[in-house]
């Protein structure tokens, strides 16, 4: 069963509603849990959630084909997928010559338009770890175990927000099982 | 030149003075305006509230300064105390001044890490504050 592809987008929602929504849900977070690397846990445990339930609505809704590497994973997840829901596209680019580690850059952040710079007292706060753990759930769900982290941050003054992922079993062992 | 945002309550949410001898003065000046501004709110009453009502006009001239005030819904005060010697400065220019000082705050309110009713220690503000009184003085 998959959407049909053409279905008009009836349900928009507020841009600002959500990033208002996703900034209350941090704010409350670093209330509850004192240390930054709680709130961050927590913050990409709630966006595995998301993910591995996102992960159908995307393929359903894009009908994408299977990909055969990993860098048509990592383009397609900043080209199609972030495109689809947060509308914009980071670039891709491969740190590493085993191919299999990306980097996401994002020039421009949508979750963090109203947020200027981190509290002092949260210096270490990755206050868009959700997304970490939505790609991280979502590439579970197709079978590729990876681990995304932020390389960068523009809200702890680096120059672009960079997402970094690294891919950590070659999806052709499962043929090789002994 | 000054400018001060202060609370529903009436305490101060952010102060700038340039140049900062005479604070004092100015600060007492801008206090005493408070009371113009909660007048003027009480006596607009069932009055339809528009862009236009939110911008309050000349408060009150004295012989060195003008007083110009701004309420905004949520009966934020913006306050700005102006030499009288700067005659160039229009009531367009003024409106526009508040608008920009408006439109900071709102952006400072979205700031998820913000609680209304603290100081503003917000980098932009600053710098958008500065260059308005660059543009005064």
């Amino acid at each position: 069963m998959s959407r049909p592809p053409g279905r008009k987008e009836t349900h928009k929602i507020s841009r600002e509603l959500f990033v208002l929504t996703y900034g209350a849900l941090v704010a409350q977070l670093c209330k509850d849990y004192e240390k930054d690397e709680d709130v961050n846990t927590c913050l990409d445990r709630m966006g595995y959630g998301i993910g591995i339930r996102l992960i159908d609505d995307f393929l359903a809704r894009s009908a994408v084909k299977r990909c055969r590497s990993y860098s048509e994973t990592a383009d397609m997840i900043a080209q199609v997928a972030f495109k689809m829901y947060l509308g914009v596209t980071p670039t891709v680019s491969c740190n590493s010559a085993a191919g299999n580690e990306f980097s996401l850059i994002l020039d421009k952040n949508p979750l963090v338009e109203f947020v200027e710079e981190l509290p002092a007292e949260r210096a270490s706060l990755c206050y868009c770890n959700l997304l970490c753990g939505v790609i991280r759930g979502a590439l579970e769900m197709v079978r590729l175990a990876a681990e995304v982290t932020f390389l960068q941050d523009k809200l702890k003054g680096d120059a672009v927000t960079e997402i970094g992922i690294t891919f950590l079993r070659k999806a052709e062992d499962r043929k090789h099982k002994r | 030149v000054s400018i001060i945002c202060s609370s529903p309550q009436n305490y101060p949410l952010y102060i700038r003075s340039v140049p900062t001898e005479n604070e004092l003065k100015f600060h007492y000046t801008v206090h005493t305006s408070l009371d113009v501004v909660d007048e003027k709110i009480s006596a607009m009453g069932k009055a339809l509230v528009d862009q236009r009502e939110l911008y309050l006009g000349l408060l009150y001239p004295t012989e060195d300064y003008k007083v110009y005030g701004y309420v905004t819904n949520s009966k934020v005060k913006f306050v700005m105390v102006v030499d009288s010697s700067n005659t160039a400065l229009r009531d367009n220019e003024i409106r526009s001044m508040f608008r920009k000082l408006h439109n900071s705050y709102t952006d400072i309110m979205c700031n998820p890490f913000y609680n209304p009713g603290d100081r503003i220690h917000s980098r932009a503000f600053d710098t958008m504050v500065n260059s308005m009184m660059m543009q005064v003085c």
